[in-house]
């Protein structure tokens, strides 16, 4: 009977010279599809949920405005409007649409959409208030932020 | 005495830049945030600088949907306990073209009014908008034999795609207002 002779194979190495360009890859991927969180989020909201979502084509049209709950306790439980900078009051809406409407390119001034993202706890009287004000400067293309039901 | 000369062929240790550049990764991945964007979309009426000439609008042609700040569901001045059914009759209200009495004339004249109370939370509003967004977009779907989601998916920027989504809501406007809230 043959014994079967073992054969003695050098230790074999992945090659791993090609894992930077993989890694590199990914780093690109995330620099161009990502905006830097310039700050904390001012405000905690949770977004409600909804089956029937659309996705805007033109992803530089979105202004965000958030409406949720303070962060910090010292200022209250009341719902605030936050732009992403600072807290806003109802009545500076126009003024921030205006602000808003500059930075977009001529052609597309007249569409801008607002993403509002609003806590699903706080009560429509401060929705329709900021929708009045959205509608007295022509902002009127609105987007619920919602969430799709996890399954 | 004479020093000997190393060899030329030495290479830069490639190694390390794996690292590197995961560093530079996790950075990123950390200090970034994706901007989401999916959402309900509507559109407001605009601005009335004066007060509204009263264009009588015939009963039968508005479905009339009411929130109350107990979040209770008020549809055609029926008192409801949930939503289940209400997108069925929103697509029969649409699609009546004038066969029952009490419902819609045409599609284009057809309006289903969502008012809210002031004390009405968000939520209920979002979730009785989505059932009538979800009623109008059944009907464009089948309108076109997609399905809903497929037809959700379609792409505006493609002129194929753009084509069917016009075709698909032709002489159906999604006429979904928002009332006012009251007091």
């Amino acid at each position: 009977m043959g014994k079967f002779r073992k054969t003695e194979l050098g230790e074999t190495k992945i090659s791993t010279s090609s894992l930077p360009d993989i890694v590199f890859l990914l780093l690109f991927f995330f620099m161009v599809s990502a905006t830097i969180k310039t700050q904390d989020e001012l405000v905690d909201y949770q977004v409600p949920n909804a089956e029937h979502l659309t996705k805007p084509e033109k992803k530089f049209l979105i202004k965000e405005l958030t409406v949720g709950f303070p962060k910090s306790d010292l200022l209250g439980k009341v719902p605030r409007i936050s732009d992403g900078q600072r807290f806003i009051q109802v009545d500076d809406i126009p003024q921030w649409a205006a602000k808003a409407r500059e930075e977009l390119p001529e052609n597309y001034k007249d569409q801008m959409i607002v993403l509002l993202k609003a806590d699903l706890d706080i009560n429509m009287g401060l929705v329709a208030d900021i929708q009045e004000k959205l509608r007295e400067v022509n902002a009127r293309k609105i987007l619920y932020r919602s969430t799709e039901e996890p399954k | 005495m004479r020093i000997k000369k190393r060899d030329n062929n030495q290479e830069v240790n490639t190694g390390s830049m794996a690292d590197i550049a995961f560093l530079l990764l996790i950075f990123f991945l950390v200090a970034t945030t994706l901007k989401q964007e999916k959402g309900l979309n509507l559109r407001l009426p605009p601005k009335q600088e004066e007060e509204p000439i009263n264009v009588p609008m015939k009963e039968r042609n508005l479905f009339k949907i009411m929130i109350n700040s107990n979040q209770d569901l008020l549809v055609e001045g029926e008192p409801r306990k949930n939503l289940v059914g209400l997108k069925d009759e929103v697509k029969l209200f649409v699609l009546n073209n004038g066969k029952e009495k009490n419902l819609s004339e045409t599609p284009k004249k057809a309006t289903v009014s969502l008012k809210t109370n002031r004390g009405t939370k968000y939520e209920s509003f979002i979730e009785v908008l989505d059932e009538l967004k979800g009623a109008y977009y059944e009907i464009y779907a089948k309108n076109i034999g997609l399905t809903k989601k497929e037809y959700l998916k379609l792409r505006h920027s493609d002129p194929d795609q753009y084509k069917l989504y016009l075709k698909s809501k032709e002489g159906i406007p999604m006429n979904i207002s928002i009332a006012e809230p009251t007091f």
